[in-house]
């Protein structure tokens, strides 16, 4: 039996083609937006995966460094080394900075660790770690610098000897990694007229000694939840898990943003839903004279529904396939980490199927309407 | 005496109801019998495509009886189950501007309704490229509708309307696009077809030249349907 759909599709072909690369498109942004809440998710995590505590200590009533403002006294850390099961213990400090690359301002986030505990919070992708102070520092691909560039930050300038990949924080910013003292002058350090002031008022300048975190890892056997309570019984700070950290970075910090992208998901989804089903109805409507002379000449309803159902649903794929490529091709361009995986565009697949079907029935309504007398009369 | 292929006996269409009705069709009784030309002749707005598409199944008549091929589908309401699947089974209908499928090929028109009735490609492939050269346009077999005249597109219509072996071949100003020539061309073809092939070909025409080429000509005046002789 001859395929009138594809027959159809053969003989406007390029008309075809453009309107489904149209609709491909609008699917290759909700796939990109699926994309940017995964890259969301992934971002938040690299941070937290890469410190790869058990524990996390925090400033008490509050929910940690990527949610709160949370302070800490350093020297915490040799009584924390005490407690049973406590295995090592890692000062670490977290603040947003802006620096400038290419005479452009670049905002980043930075960590500052021990590094001369053997601890390494991050993957190193080129380079090497931090070995003098004061002179050296880590950054990630991102920030657009290069191994041997210099940073000026504070009152000291850098060096790059080592480079992470695609390390970005909760927000988006690239990572740089530097010691811990210095990351601390950065951020409690007043400049010295702020020092005289706080003199002439009486008061006393701020220790630098302050972190934003301790984290701590375990030693095998001990229960992290057990830890925790001991450490907050007797230490009288927060502790949560690196489970407890995680949840609150990707449900507390990124929930809002990820229902934001949720919605504009479903709206884009009802857009392509709405505008799949008007190109069907359209494409139904410039073809009522040859649905009329199909009924007239015997043809039966099955013939006309599966005409109009295969060519929607050949639009759905042919939209889909447009619409992978455009999202892939496009990804690689948005400041932010897309992340695409097959699965979600399975789902979507399936998604853009049935909508095509649906969308289907208003035409195959139309069409099933049409009189087939109107064929006669020229 | 043989049975007639087409025969209504008070047939009448109304269309509206109360003050607004309008009789199309008042109470036509007459038969059709295989082989025959019959012209339906009329003014414009007098019938004759209620007419017609009520021969075709297409419109329900009002009242009265019709029988197709010796079998009632008609009385007082219809008596068939799928009206299309008598259409492409046993008409086939010609119209003034050929209505081809525009996205078939000539072959593809003319095997569309054999290959819907249930014939194998390879066998409705041979029979519609017989009709093709029979009727003057087997060279044209892969072309599309707008790559043929006007004269080529409407004997492609007779080969489709003749691809399903039809009892009955309706047709609607076959010629009315055609130039004089060409037009005649087709009737005197129309009319072979009839005597060769045994089918009742109904014309729908208003061009009274070419009534010399019909066995019997129907008179269709606001609503009336009238044997004439010529």
């Amino acid at each position: 039996m001859i395929n009138l759909a594809q027959r159809d599709i053969s003989h406007s072909l390029g008309k075809f083609i453009v309107t489904a690369l149209g609709v491909g498109m609008l699917i290759g942004v909700v796939l990109i937006m699926i994309g940017v809440y995964r890259g969301m998710v992934h971002d938040a995590m690299i941070v937290p995966n890469d410190i790869a505590a058990d524990l996390w200590v925090v400033q008490k009533d509050t929910l940690g460094p990527f949610a709160e403002n949370s302070r800490l006294h350093e020297d915490l850390k040799y009584s924390l080394k005490g407690f049973l099961g406590v295995d090592e213990v890692h000062p670490i400090t977290f603040q947003s900075l802006q620096i400038s690359h290419a005479k452009k301002p670049i905002r980043v986030f930075a960590l500052g660790y021990d590094v001369f505990s053997g601890y390494a919070p991050y993957t190193l992708n080129v380079g090497r770690s931090i070995q003098i102070l004061h002179k050296e520092i880590i950054v990630d691909t991102k920030t657009g610098f290069k191994l041997g560039d210099s940073i000026p930050l504070g009152r000291e300038t850098y060096t790059v000897v080592g480079m992470t990949h695609k390390a970005v924080s909760s927000g988006g910013d690239p990572m740089v990694y530097l010691d811990l003292h210095e990351a601390q002058e950065l951020q409690f350090l007043f400049s010295n007229e702020q020092i005289r002031n706080d003199r002439f008022r009486g008061g006393n300048s701020v220790s630098t000694a302050m972190v934003n975190t301790v984290v701590l890892t375990l030693k095998e056997g001990f229960d992290a939840k057990t830890v925790a309570r001991e450490i907050q019984r007797w230490k009288h700070q927060e502790v949560y898990t690196q489970q407890e950290q995680s949840n609150i970075l990707t449900k507390n910090l990124i929930e809002r943003s990820a229902k934001q992208i949720g919605m504009f998901t479903v709206i884009l989804l009802i857009v392509s839903s709405v505008i799949i089903s008007l190109i069907i109805y359209t494409m139904t409507i410039g073809k009522m004279k040859e649905i009329a002379i199909l009924k007239l000449i015997g043809a039966p309803n099955i013939i006309i529904t599966k005409m109009i159902g295969q060519q929607s649903v050949l639009l759905g794929i042919l939209a889909f396939i447009g619409g992978n490529i455009f999202a892939n091709v496009s990804a690689n361009f948005f400041p932010k980490t897309v992340i695409l995986i097959p699965m979600d565009a399975l789902k979507l697949f399936l998604v853009i199927i049935i909508v095509s079907i649906l969308a289907s029935l208003s035409g195959i309504r139309t069409a099933l309407r049409v009189d087939p007398a109107s064929a006669i009369g020229g | 005496m043989s049975t007639p292929i087409i025969a209504m006996r008070g047939i009448s269409k109304t269309y509206g109801t109360g003050d607004s009705a309008v009789t199309a069709i008042k109470e036509a009784t007459f038969e059709i019998f295989s082989g025959e030309t019959v012209a339906l002749l009329g003014p414009s707005g007098s019938g004759k495509t209620t007419l017609i598409t009520m021969i075709g199944c297409i419109t329900e008549p009002s009242m009265g009886k019709l029988s197709l091929n010796g079998e009632v589908v008609y009385d007082e309401k219809w008596l068939i189950h799928d009206e299309r699947k008598l259409r492409r089974e046993n008409i086939g209908f010609i119209f003034q501007a050929h209505n081809l499928i525009p996205f078939l090929n000539v072959l593809e028109n003319v095997t569309l309704v054999p290959q819907m009735n249930g014939v194998s490609t390879k066998d409705s492939n041979v029979k519609a490229r017989e009709l093709l050269e029979y009727l003057g346009v087997g060279d044209k077999e892969t072309k599309m509708p707008s790559q043929l005249s006007g004269g080529q597109s409407q004997r492609v219509a007779i080969a489709r309307s003749l691809a399903n072996n039809p009892k009955i071949i309706l047709a609607d100003e076959p010629t009315a696009a055609l130039d004089g020539e060409r037009a005649l061309s087709v009737m005197q073809l129309l009319r072979k077809l009839a005597h060769e092939q045994n089918v009742a070909i109904v014309v729908v025409t208003h061009d009274e030249r070419m009534l010399p080429l019909f066995d019997r000509i129907l008179r269709v005046e606001d609503g009336v349907v009238r044997e004439e002789q010529y």
